[in-house]
C-alpha cells in the first residue's frame, strides 16, 4: 500500500481574494477584509477523487488535514502531527519531518508558493512532492494544474514518472507593488504523468525527463568538446547541471558557473563576476534553461545575467535548453532583460535545444503582439 | 474552365525515363561499406533481382515498362492532373497552379508506381518473399498491395513511432496479406542491438532499413525492396512526371516551377526528372525545380554532400548524397515519410549541381497550407504532401507580389485519410516545430555526418 503524507495550509490563498497578493505575514489583515479559507475546499476536491485510491494517508489534525479527510469521506488515514489552532510555516515543516520519519512514498500539500518552499526546506529531494494549487501565487513547478489533476496523478500509480520542478521564491512585498521578482529556491522532485504515445496525440521525442536531459547533455557536451577554446557559462537548473555532469564537472545547482572544455573556471558567479570574466575573453557562450512554470528564459531567476551581459554576449551565443515535457507545458516563452529594445531584438521565435541534435522553434512573447 | 486534365489509358507511358542518360558526368558509384571500393552487381545480387540491379546502373535513356506491370498500373493510371482554380482564386494569384494527384492509387499515394514493378521483377526471378521498411506506412502498404498481386510473401519493418501513430496503415498491410513488425524489433540482430542501446527508441527509417536488409540477406528465399532513394525507384516514379508533361502539353502549358516533397527523394524525382532532363538537354533551361523538406530533417538544405551509409547499422553501400549522418535520428514529426537522414544520390547530385534546389518548412506552417488546400480543393493531403502544397502556395504568393503569371506544378503525392491524428494535433495546438540545430552541430566534436 502506498503511504502518502498529506497536509493543508488552511490559510493559503486567503490574501488573493481580498487583493493582498499573498498571505505571508498578512493573515490577520486578510481575515479582517473578510477572506475565507480556500485551501480546505481545494484539498477536499482532490481527496474526494482519492477515496478508492488504496492510499494510506498520514496527516495532521484539524484543518491541516484531518478535517478535509473526514469531509471527503476518506477513512484510510492516521493523524501523525497535532497542529495548533493557528498554524504557520513551522507546522508545515514539522509535519514534513514526521512524514519523512515514517518513510512516506510522497508528500502532497495543498497551498501556494510559500507552502511549497516550507515543504522543500525539509523534504529537499528525499521524496517526491506534489502541490494541490490553492495559493495566491503558484510559480513553482510542483503544482498540478487543478485539484482533479493532482488526484489523477495520485490515482495513476505505477505509470507516473518523477521530474525536477523548480521551487521559486516570490518577493511578496515587490509583488504587491506590481513587480514580479522571483528567485530560484531549489529543485524538488514531483510526480507527473508522461505524455504517452497515443494515436490522437503528437508523440514526443522523449517522454522521460531524465532521458531527455541526458540526451540534451550529451549533445551540448559534444559542442563544448568540439570548441575547447570557448568559455561556456552554464546557468542554473538540473538540465545544465546534467551537462556539467556529462563533462565530469560539479556544478552549483542554482548558480552560474563558467567552464572551458572539461575544466571548471569559476563557480556561482554574480553579474560582476561574469562581466569580469568575459572582459578577457574572445569567445564565450551562455547556456540557460527555462526557469519557473511560466516559461521565462531570462529575467526571472537569472538576475545574474544583466542586459549588459546579454548585449556583450550576443543573442547568437545564447543557447537555450529545455526538455520536451517542459516545452510542452510552456507554449510561449518570455524574456525580460529589463531593456525593451533588447527584448525585442530576440524576435518572435527562439530555438531551444530539446534533445540530441534536436531543437524546437518556440514562440517568444513580444509586447507588440 | 477545365479542372481535370486526363490522359486515356493507352496514353499511359510505356517507358520510364532514365535521367542518368542526360547527366553531364556519371554518378559517383556506390561503395562497399567494408572495402570502400565501388560495388558490382554481385554485391547486390543477394538482396535485389538482376533486372533492378541493371536499372540501378544503366545509362539507357528509356526503359520499357513490362506489359504485366502496365496492366496493374492501369488500375489507377494515368492519374489526373488538376488545375487548382479554387486555390488560385483564394490566393488571388496570377500564377497557374497544377497538381498531379497520386492519391488515386489503391494504397493512396505514389508508392505503388515502384512497388508493382519491384514485386514483378522479384516474382520473375523466383523470389518468394520480400522484406522492406516503412516510415509512415505509405511504402509498406504499397508493397503489401504489390506482393499480394504477384503471390509473394511480404514482411514490413515499420518505424515504431509510426506503428503506434498510424494503426490503420498496418491494418491495410494486413488486408493485403503482409506481416508488419514495429522496428527496431527483436527478430533481427541489428534490431536487438538497437534495442539494447536504447529500449525506448522511437525508431527511424535508417534502423528499419537495417532490419529489412538483414532479413533479406539472411534468408535465401527473400529479397529486399526499398521504397525510395535508389536509382531504380526514382526511375519507376518518372511515370508521374512523364504523364504530367503530356497533360500540360494538352493545355499548351509547361511549368516554370516544379515542386515535390523530399524524404528519400523518389516522389520528387518522379515528378521532376522529366523536366530536369529537359533542363539538362537545353530544351527548357529555366525551370525552377524545388524539393521541399521538413526543417526538422533538412537534408538538402543543411546536410553535407558526401559518401554516407543509407542505413543505421551499416549493411547498405555507401552512397554519395546529401546527408545529416546515418546515425541521426530525426524527431518524430507527423510527416514520417520525410524522416530520412540521406537523399537519393541522383536528386543530391542535381541539387549539388544547381539543377534543382531544396527549401525547408516547419511542421505547423505546412499544416496551415494543407488546411488552405483542403478548404479550397477539397483534398486532405498526407502530412508529407503538405510540404509540397506549402511550397506551391508560397511560389504562387510570390507571383501575387511580382505580378508574374508563372505556371506551377506540384506533386500531390498522397491523401491524408489515415493521418487524421496529425490534423487533430494541429487543431489541438500541440504540433511541435522541430529544428535541426546546424550551427551547434557544426561546432560539436562529432562534426557530423559521421562518414565511415
Amino acid at each position: 500500500m502506498r503511504c502518502i503524507g498529506f497536509l493543508v495550509n488552511p490559510f493559503a490563498g486567503m490574501g488573493g481574494a481580498v487583493g493582498l497578493k499573498g498571505t505571508d505575514g498578512l493573515l490577520q489583515e486578510a481575515k479582517k477584509r473578510g477572506a475565507v479559507p480556500l485551501a480546505p475546499v481545494r484539498a477536499v476536491a482532490a481527496l474526494r477523487l482519492l477515496r478508492d485510491s488504496g492510499i494510506h494517508f498520514l496527516t495532521c489534525s484539524g484543518s491541516m488535514g484531518e478535517d478535509e479527510m473526514k469531509e471527503a469521506g476518506i477513512t484510510a488515514y492516521s493523524v501523525e502531527y497535532k497542529a495548533p489552532e493557528m498554524t504557520g510555516a513551522d507546522d508545515t515543516r514539522n509535519a514534513c519531518r514526521i512524514f519523512l520519519r515514517h518513510a512516506v512514498d510522497a508528500i502532497v500539500f495543498c497551498g501556494g508558493d510559500g507552502t511549497a518552499r516550507d515543504v522543500y526546506d525539509i523534504v529537499g529531494t528525499h521524496v517526491s512532492v506534489l502541490g494541490i494549487p490553492a495559493g495566491v501565487k503558484m510559480y513553482s513547478g510542483v503544482f498540478a494544474i487543478t485539484p482533479a489533476a493532482a488526484a489523477e496523478i495520485l490515482n495513476t500509480a505505477g505509470e507516473v514518472g518523477v521530474r525536477d520542478a523548480e521551487v521559486v521564491d516570490v518577493d511578496e512585498e515587490a509583488y504587491r507593488h506590481g513587480l514580479l521578482r522571483t528567485t530560484l529556491y531549489g529543485y524538488a522532485r514531483t510526480p507527473y504523468i508522461p505524455e504517452r504515445v497515443a494515436s490522437s496525440k503528437q508523440v514526443f521525442e522523449q517522454p522521460d525527463e531524465e532521458r531527455a536531459k541526458a540526451e540534451i547533455a550529451e549533445f551540448i557536451a559534444e559542442v563544448i568538446d568540439g570548441t575547447p577554446e570557448v568559455l561556456t557559462i552554464l546557468g542554473p537548473g538540473t538540465t545544465t547541471a546534467k551537462i556539467a555532469q556529462v563533462l565530469g564537472i560539479k556544478k552549483t545547482l542554482l548558480g552560474f558557473d563558467a567552464i572551458r572544455g572539461r575544466e571548471l573556471v569559476a563557480a556561482d558567479l554574480n553579474e560582476g563576476g561574469i562581466l569580469a570574466l568575459i572582459n578577457d575573453e574572445k569567445k564565450w557562450r551562455l547556456i540557460i534553461s527555462i526557469i519557473g512554470s511560466q516559461g521565462f528564459v531570462l529575467g526571472r531567476g537569472t538576475q545574474q545575467v544583466s542586459a549588459d551581459i546579454i548585449r556583450k554576449t550576443g543573442i547568437k551565443n545564447i543557447i537555450i535548453v529545455a526538455t520536451p515535457y517542459k516545452l510542452s507545458h510552456t507554449p510561449v516563452l518570455y524574456i525580460d532583460t529589463g531593456d525593451p529594445a533588447l527584448n525585442a531584438s530576440f524576435g518572435h521565435h527562439i530555438q531551444v535545444i530539446s534533445g540530441y541534435r534536436i531543437a524546437q522553434r518556440k514562440r517568444l512573447f513580444q509586447p507588440d503582439e | 474552365m477545365q479542372t481535370k486534365i486526363l490522359l486515356d489509358e493507352e496514353q499511359m507511358p510505356k517507358k520510364w525515363y532514365n535521367i542518368q542518360a542526360d547527366l553531364p558526368t556519371p554518378l559517383d558509384p556506390p561503395l562497399h561499406p567494408q572495402t570502400k571500393k565501388p560495388i558490382g552487381p554481385d554485391d547486390l545480387a543477394a538482396i535485389f533481382p538482376m533486372e533492378l540491379i541493371k536499372q540501378e546502373v544503366t545509362t539507357q535513356r528509356s526503359i520499357d515498362i513490362p506489359a504485366d506491370v502496365q496492366d496493374v498500373l492501369r488500375l489507377w493510371r494515368p492519374s489526373p492532373l488538376y488545375r487548382a482554380h479554387r486555390l488560385e482564386k483564394h490566393l488571388k494569384t496570377p500564377a497557374k497552379i497544377y497538381y498531379k494527384w497520386e492519391g488515386v492509387s489503391p494504397a493512396g499515394s505514389h508508392k505503388p508506381n515502384t512497388s508493382v514493378p519491384q514485386a514483378y521483377y522479384n516474382m520473375k526471378q523466383g523470389v518468394e518473399r520480400l522484406a522492406t521498411e516503412t516510415g509512415a506506412g505509405q511504402w509498406g502498404s504499397a508493397l503489401a498491395f504489390a506482393t499480394m498481386l504477384y503471390g509473394l510473401k511480404c514482411t514490413i519493418y515499420m518505424v515504431r513511432s509510426s506503428y503506434t501513430q498510424k494503426p490503420y496503415r498496418k491494418s491495410m498491410m494486413q488486408v493485403w496479406g503482409a506481416e508488419c513488425i514495429p522496428s527496431p524489433s527483436t527478430t533481427t540482430k541489428s534490431g536487438q542491438a538497437m534495442l539494447a542501446k536504447d529500449p525506448e527508441t522511437p525508431g527511424s527509417l535508417g534502423m528499419a532499413i537495417s532490419e529489412a536488409v538483414e532479413d533479406a540477406a539472411s534468408h535465401s528465399n527473400t529479397n529486399y525492396a526499398l521504397g525510395s532513394v535508389l536509382n531504380h525507384v526514382c526511375l519507376h516514379q518518372t511515370v508521374m512526371g512523364l504523364e504530367a508533361r503530356e497533360q500540360l502539353a494538352m493545355v499548351d502549358d509547361y511549368p516554370d516551377v516544379v515542386i515535390g516533397c523530399v524524404g528519400g527523394g523518389s516522389n520528387f524525382a518522379g515528378i521532376s526528372f522529366p523536366f530536369a532532363g529537359d533542363k539538362l538537354t537545353g530544351k527548357h533551361k529555366d525551370t525552377d525545380i524545388i524539393g521541399v523538406e521538413p526543417a526538422s530533417c533538412p537534408t538538402l538544405t543543411k546536410g553535407l554532400y558526401t559518401y554516407d551509409l543509407a542505413d543505421e547499422a551499416g549493411y547498405t553501400p555507401l552512397l554519395k548524397m546529401f546527408t545529416l549522418g546515418h546515425d541521426f535520428v530525426p524527431p518524430s514529426i507527423h510527416a514520417g515519410g520525410l524522416r530520412y537522414h540521406g537523399d537519393s544520390p541522383i536528386v543530391s547530385r542535381l541539387v549539388h549541381d544547381g539543377v534543382m534546389r531544396g527549401i525547408s518548412y516547419h511542421q505547423s506552417e505546412v499544416f496551415d497550407a494543407a488546411e488552405t488546400f483542403s478548404r479550397t480543393e477539397g483534398i486532405i493531403v498526407a502530412p508529407e504532401t503538405s510540404h509540397a502544397v506549402k511550397g506551391a502556395i508560397d511560389e504562387a504568393l510570390k507571383c501575387k507580389e511580382s505580378g508574374e503569371k508563372k505556371t506551377i506544378l506540384f506533386n500531390c503525392s498522397g491523401h491524408g485519410n489515415f493521418d487524421m491524428s496529425a490534423y487533430d494535433a494541429y487543431y489541438a495546438g500541440t504540433l511541435v516545430d522541430y529544428e535541426y540545430p546546424d550551427e551547434l552541430i557544426r561546432q560539436s566534436i562529432a562534426r557530423i555526418p559521421n562518414v565511415p
